[in-house]
């Protein structure tokens, strides 16, 4: 078990090594010897400040739902937005910025297409978005928030735990806010900081009441997407913003769902279980074919999908349910097994 | 021209914020959908033009270094329709109320004391945990409350929600106003702040209600706010204000009715403070002597009480007289002891409840949960009082 972590861990960072390379050269040199040389390139410059680096891995086209089109993250997000709001007379977003078409574009044309009274902007204030929300779905109407970046959750918080997520509940059915959806942009690009790269869906993995998903790739972002819309609890969807343009794929014009609290097991393996959702879930398809080329071992890659409520049983169908994440099955069970 | 009268007031120092009950702001005609954006009229721009052009402001230059001075000494004036002894003040605002209707004002006021004082011994006695009273402010309640319609929605507390509910409501053509009631404690709270601001800039037909009532558990005003209350706040945001006498009833209901008319007919929010008194300590768990004196709670119970004065305005129309109290006392304890009494011979919830309704479907891992307690009861209930839970 620590022998195939230590494994684990030894694959990851050869792999973030590979694009270290020039950093790692000029290791205890204080800083790179490139750095104030004249000869650096342009190209050198540019490639250091990617440190980290992933392939986007798109999936097949889907057959089952009618045309396709080519769509990035962003733009299957609109696509999403677009069937709600012509399906659904009541649902409106709103957000920071949402009005001009959204500081990522995930909103562009709605305005336009729909009316002011349903797509506008709010004065700065997560707990006002949130809150206000809130009070839409009380009504019953459908309500779509954005917030501008998910590290600016926070002064929502209050709203989503201590309201939402228990509206239905301390009312005993009497009320809910199930037709409230937040939207916010999510992880790491690099370049983000402390502000503008955070992940905080471990803040709300343990909040009863709410539902947050985070998708891998377009053509899964809308259907879970137009799922959580519908879903009659309040969800928050958090969209991996380094996949808004790096990420394209064939994603269906017409409206379709891809169900909530089901991981899904993108790849069969019979060693080890890895578990992962967003933007990792590529890095982590990459993990599983170097383990396969490197030592032997075959991984079975999980994509989470939901966080809460999550899908138990597909992820603990092949791994030890008494502890979680990477456990040996199978063959290196008895090679760990003999080690002890 | 309403605008640069409006500008004058704010601009003078010294001066109150505003000299009348009601702030007029200029509003450019019918709001609604229609027209809703935007609201300042666009200037020409011309650069023989010495007039500011900032979009941030619509307002003259000045050339005098001068800071507003808040004026809190002599604050928005507080409108009353009763003086303390129930006489009408000046005939053009009596509401005119028909007899039932006055009636049905009173006994809900003295219904809900009724109510209260029982709740409260009861509570002394054991019988339920926890229970807080109305003492002193029944009047913004029902006063309030007698002004609007059956369909409007009541949220007590949860400020940013009234308003999301009452953008839904606008955009529904529901006809309905949303009203928000909150303490001048939680006027303090992000919440409010933030439901103040949206209200005003997303145009919704909601009345945001504020009682005044001098303390926030222990915390008196002097140490909630430093400015002019919570009706001061207002004009801030843009919101219409009024600061009323909580105590009179007539003067709540009359407030409360025309921002109600305005609210939907003009999707924009109104801004009621209602000034009255906590005489009452705040909870079961509270003892006010703590912190005020007993010589300050029983003026206010004993001159100037919302019952006392609609009660002196029934006896001097010949409405009411001491029989009828006295009968209508006898009968208001029977109803609230007889509902107490088939309240408690309830049992408590089936343990089964605990996890419904957390979500809409009740997931895997909460069905399991709610399995493991059945099988727990199943075999440790001996241990559990569950003879007082329903089955």
């Amino acid at each position: 078990m620590a022998f195939v972590a230590a494994a684990a861990g030894w694959l990851l960072r050869l792999r973030a090594a590979g694009a270290e390379g020039h950093w790692r050269r000029f290791h205890g040199v204080g800083l790179a010897r490139g750095f104030l040389h004249p000869s650096a390139t342009v190209e050198d410059a540019a490639q250091r400040r990617q440190v980290a680096h992933f392939t986007f891995q798109p999936d097949p086209e889907p057959r089952e739902y009618g045309q396709t089109q080519k769509m990035n993250l962003f733009q299957s997000i609109t696509s999403a937005l677009d069937n709600s709001l012509a399906k659904d007379p009541t649902a409106v977003i709103f957000g920071e910025d949402v009005a001009f078409g959204g500081v990522f574009r995930c909103t562009v044309g709605l305005r336009d297409k729909y009316g002011k009274d349903r797509v506008f902007n709010t004065p700065l204030c997560e707990q006002g978005i949130v809150g206000f929300g809130i009070g839409i779905a009380v009504t019953g109407a459908t309500a779509i928030a954005e917030i501008q970046f998910a590290d600016y959750i926070f002064p929502a918080f209050d709203q989503i735990v201590n309201e939402a997520a228990k509206y239905r509940y301390r009312s005993g059915d009497l009320f809910n806010c199930g037709s409230l959806t937040i939207r916010s942009p999510w992880g790491c690009v690099g370049h983000g900081a402390l502000y503008h790269s955070q992940s905080p869906e471990a803040f709300f993995a343990h909040c009863p009441g709410i539902k947050v998903v985070i998708p891998r790739s377009p053509f899964q972002a809308k259907g879970l997407l137009l799922s959580c819309i519908e879903d009659k609890n309040p969800c928050i969807f958090f969209e991996p913003k380094i996949l808004y343009r790096a990420a394209a794929e064939q994603v269906p014009i017409e409206p379709y769902n891809i169900p909530l609290s089901q991981a899904e097991v993108i790849q069969e393996g019979s060693d080890v279980t890895l578990v992962a959702w967003g933007t990792q879930v590529h890095v982590i398809r990459e993990v599983a074919s170097m383990a396969k080329e490197k030592l032997g071992v075959s991984c079975e890659v999980i994509d989470l999908r939901t966080i809460i409520p999550w899908d138990v049983d597909t992820v603990c169908k092949n791994a030890d349910p008494f502890s979680l994440g990477l456990y040996p099955t199978g063959k290196m069970k008895e090679e760990t097994n003999n080690l002890y | 021209m309403a605008v640069a009268i409006a500008a004058g007031k704010v601009w003078r120092p010294n001066r109150g914020l505003s000299q009348a009950a009601v702030l007029l702001l200029w509003r450019p005609g019918a709001r609604g959908l229609a027209r809703s954006h935007p609201h300042r009229q666009q200037q020409q721009f011309s650069s023989l033009d010495d007039k500011p052009q900032f979009p941030g402001a619509s307002a003259e230059f000045i050339d005098k270094l001068e800071f507003i001075q808040p004026n809190v000494i002599s604050g928005i004036p507080i409108y009353r329709v009763m003086d303390r002894q129930g006489q009408i003040i000046n005939p053009s605002e009596d509401p005119h109320l028909p007899k039932e209707k006055v009636l049905k004002l009173y006994k809900s006021m003295t219904l809900l004391n009724t109510m209260d004082r029982i709740l409260y011994e009861s509570q002394r006695q054991g019988r339920i945990s926890f229970y807080m009273t109305n003492y002193g402010e029944e009047g913004t309640h029902v006063g309030s409350a007698a002004a609007l319609d059956n369909t409007d929605l009541v949220f007590g507390q949860y400020r940013e929600a009234a308003v999301g509910a009452a953008y839904a409501a606008k955009r529904a053509n529901a006809n309905r106003v949303v009203i928000c009631y909150f303490g001048e404690g939680a006027a303090s709270e992000g919440d409010a702040h933030a439901g103040f601001n949206f209200a005003a800039t997303l145009e919704c037909p909601i009345i945001f209600f504020c009682r005044n009532n001098g303390y926030a558990i222990s915390t008196p005003t002097s140490e909630q706010y430093r400015g002019d209350g919570i009706a001061a706040r207002g004009p801030g945001y843009g919101i219409m204000s009024i600061r009323v006498d909580g105590n009179d009833v007539f003067a709540v209901y009359n407030a409360t009715k025309e921002a109600r008319r305005r609210a939907v007919a003009e999707n924009q929010p109104f801004l009621i403070e209602a000034m009255t008194y906590r005489i009452g300590h705040h909870s079961t768990s509270d003892d006010s002597s703590a912190y005020r004196s007993v010589d300050e709670v029983n003026y206010w119970d004993k001159q100037d009480h919302p019952i006392s004065r609609l009660r002196h305005y029934l006896l001097s129309q010949g409405w009411w007289d001491e029989e009828q109290e006295k009968a209508w006392r006898k009968q208001s304890r029977k109803k609230v002891m007889e509902a107490f009494e088939q309240a408690e011979r309830k049992p408590k919830p089936n343990p089964n409840l605990l996890f419904s309704d957390v979500y809409q479907e009740m997931p895997a891992q909460l069905r399991k949960q709610q399995e493991s307690l059945a099988r727990h009861l199943q075999t440790y209930g001996e241990h559990y009082p569950l003879e007082h839970f329903d089955k």
